[in-house]
């Protein structure tokens, strides 16, 4: 199994706070990895570095054993593609729109208009009916699979989600973790997932990680880590 | 009637050109938050190579591409030294618009050492003055400067709002933050609304030179335009465009029908009613402080 991400030593600051503090990891081709942790933990930070948004102040970010670019469309370029944390979808633009700008990371734009359309639109049919609306009348999770059906037209080569459940109704989460779970499983394409949500992250992940306070402390498959002792007590909240 | 028709038509005019000129305002402001004072330095500067290019025999079309390419030129250049540095630092917006105050006031006074205040003739190169237009004669100039703006407002909105570059320009807009995690270049954004801009301002510029005449210091008619915008809502393109027509109409009518003296009172009369009551300007939306 070859490795499409690697994180090395990873150092991030905000201002003189220290958000990420050592970091390393990598991501599998063709897996779902996830980072758990609580609140302030720096998945977000992680994620925000991973995807060009937040400069690195030391180590090394390698996509393909190759350093990333400095500027965030460049990231983007190179098949970095993230969902953010709240969607972050154009509100005032359409949804037809919204799914034309994720393109633009994207060198051979024709081709994603004519298959990656037809296939996002039938991975998220509700989208197909939703076309020429604007994005902000859209419900959260509709709004979700827009935001997800926009990275998916950049045909990334990973695809980062940043909290994917937040605010969102179960039954909606379980239709998103099972789109996200599909086109890893029909594509084969390589995810990244934060969640606070740390049941349904390590239930679909191949391989997981614990981040605390800047730091990772535990790894191990997704199953591995659901049946960690400390896992539960801090993040499944199971009792014994 | 035929007098108020005449007027109308004029005023009509009047309103195109602030209304292109409002929207290279709210174009700027609303991808980057501040208002590009600079803007009446531009009009100006595209005015004089207009005037430049017609003295040297040139006809009037040539003679607005030279004004064309003169104001995006000069647009260009302006974002490259005097705001994107700026941008780099993380300025705040406050600084980037007080930069943009200092352009125009460079540029204004630099032509003033250049070429003096005369004014100076832009002939229309029009053969008539007046159009008759059914029974009442209408102003040649006036009713080409109503098409061309229209024209050109109409071309700028099938640009945003049918075009890939123009859909990258709303959504940097909107969220300029997401539009980078899309893959867009935010600078190439940039370059796109201030070449659109420069265009806006030489438009104007040319038929104001033409219908009044070209001196260093005509930019101050594009103050009427940011009046137009504010009216319209700061950032807003249909607002501008609204907020345009506005004050070109009752600009127009006021003098025609009370007195030129008091021209001005109106404009900034409607502008603090409608702010008293609409503090985000009759299309504006958000409630951010204006600067």
């Amino acid at each position: 199994m070859s490795i499409l991400l690697e994180v090395k030593d990873l150092h991030s600051y905000y201002g003189g706070i220290c958000a990420l503090d050592g970091v390393s990891l990598h991501i599998n081709q063709g897996e779902i990895t996830s980072i758990i942790g609580s609140n302030g933990a720096g998945k977000s930070t992680l994620m925000r570095t991973i995807a060009g948004d937040k400069a690195i102040n030391s180590g090394e970010i390698l996509l393909e054993g190759e350093a990333l670019p400095v500027n965030v469309h460049q990231v983007a370029a190179k098949g970095i593609s993230l969902v953010p944390e709240g969607r972050r979808i154009f509100p005032a633009l359409t949804v037809r729109e919204n799914l034309i700008l994720g393109t633009c990371a994207n060198s051979n734009y024709k081709k994603a208009m004519q298959e990656t359309y037809e296939e996002v639109l039938t991975l998220f049919p509700i989208l197909k009916k939703r076309l020429h609306q604007s994005g902000g009348t859209l419900s959260g999770g509709e709004q979700q699979m827009l935001a997800i059906g926009r990275a998916l037209m950049a045909h990334p080569k990973l695809l980062c989600l940043d909290e994917p459940s937040l605010g969102l109704a179960p039954i909606i989460i379980d239709e998103v973790f099972d789109k996200i779970q599909q086109l890893n499983r029909d594509t084969g394409l390589t995810v990244l997932l934060v969640e606070q949500n740390a049941y349904l992250a390590l239930d679909v992940a191949h391989h997981a990680y614990v981040l605390n306070t800047g730091h990772i402390t535990l790894e191990g498959t997704g199953a591995e880590l659901a049946d960690n002792e400390s896992v539960q007590d801090e993040y499944l909240g199971i009792r014994r | 009637m035929a007098t108020f028709f005449q007027q109308f038509i004029t005023s009509l005019s009047v309103g195109g050109l602030y209304a292109l000129l409002a929207v290279g305002y709210a174009l700027i402001y609303s991808v980057f938050d501040f208002t590009n004072f600079a803007f009446g330095a531009v009009m100006m500067v595209s005015a004089f190579a207009g005037y430049f290019a017609t003295e040297f025999g040139v006809g009037t079309l040539p003679a607005m591409l030279a004004a064309i390419a003169a104001g995006v030129l000069l647009s260009v250049v302006v974002e490259l030294t005097a705001y994107r540095p700026m941008r780099k630092k993380n300025a705040s917006r406050l600084f980037l618009m007080i930069s943009a105050m200092g352009v125009n006031i460079f540029v204004t006074n630099l032509f003033l050492c250049l070429f003096g205040a005369n004014l100076r003739t832009l002939p229309t190169g029009l053969s008539s003055n007046t159009i008759p237009l059914g029974s009442v004669q209408v102003g040649a100039i006036d009713l080409v400067a109503l098409i061309v703006s229209l024209t050109a407002l109409l071309i700028l909105w099938g640009f945003l709002y049918k075009s890939r570059p123009g859909i990258t320009v709303r959504a940097s807009a909107i969220d300029m933050n997401t539009a980078g995690l899309m893959g867009i270049n935010v600078n190439r954004v940039s370059l796109i609304v201030f070449v659109i801009s420069g265009i806006t301002a030489a438009i104007a510029g040319m038929f104001f030179g033409m219908k009044y005449t070209v001196y260093p210091a005509m930019g101050t008619i594009s103050n009427k335009a940011f009046i137009a915008s504010v009216i319209g809502g700061l950032g807003s393109l249909p607002g501008a465009v609204l907020g345009g027509f506005i004050l070109g109409v009752l600009e127009t009518l006021v003098s025609g029908y009370i007195s030129a003296t008091y021209r001005d009172f109106f404009s900034f009369l409607v502008m603090i009613l409608v702010l008293m009551f609409m503090p985000n300007g009759l299309m504006g939306i958000g409630n951010q402080d204006k600067l």
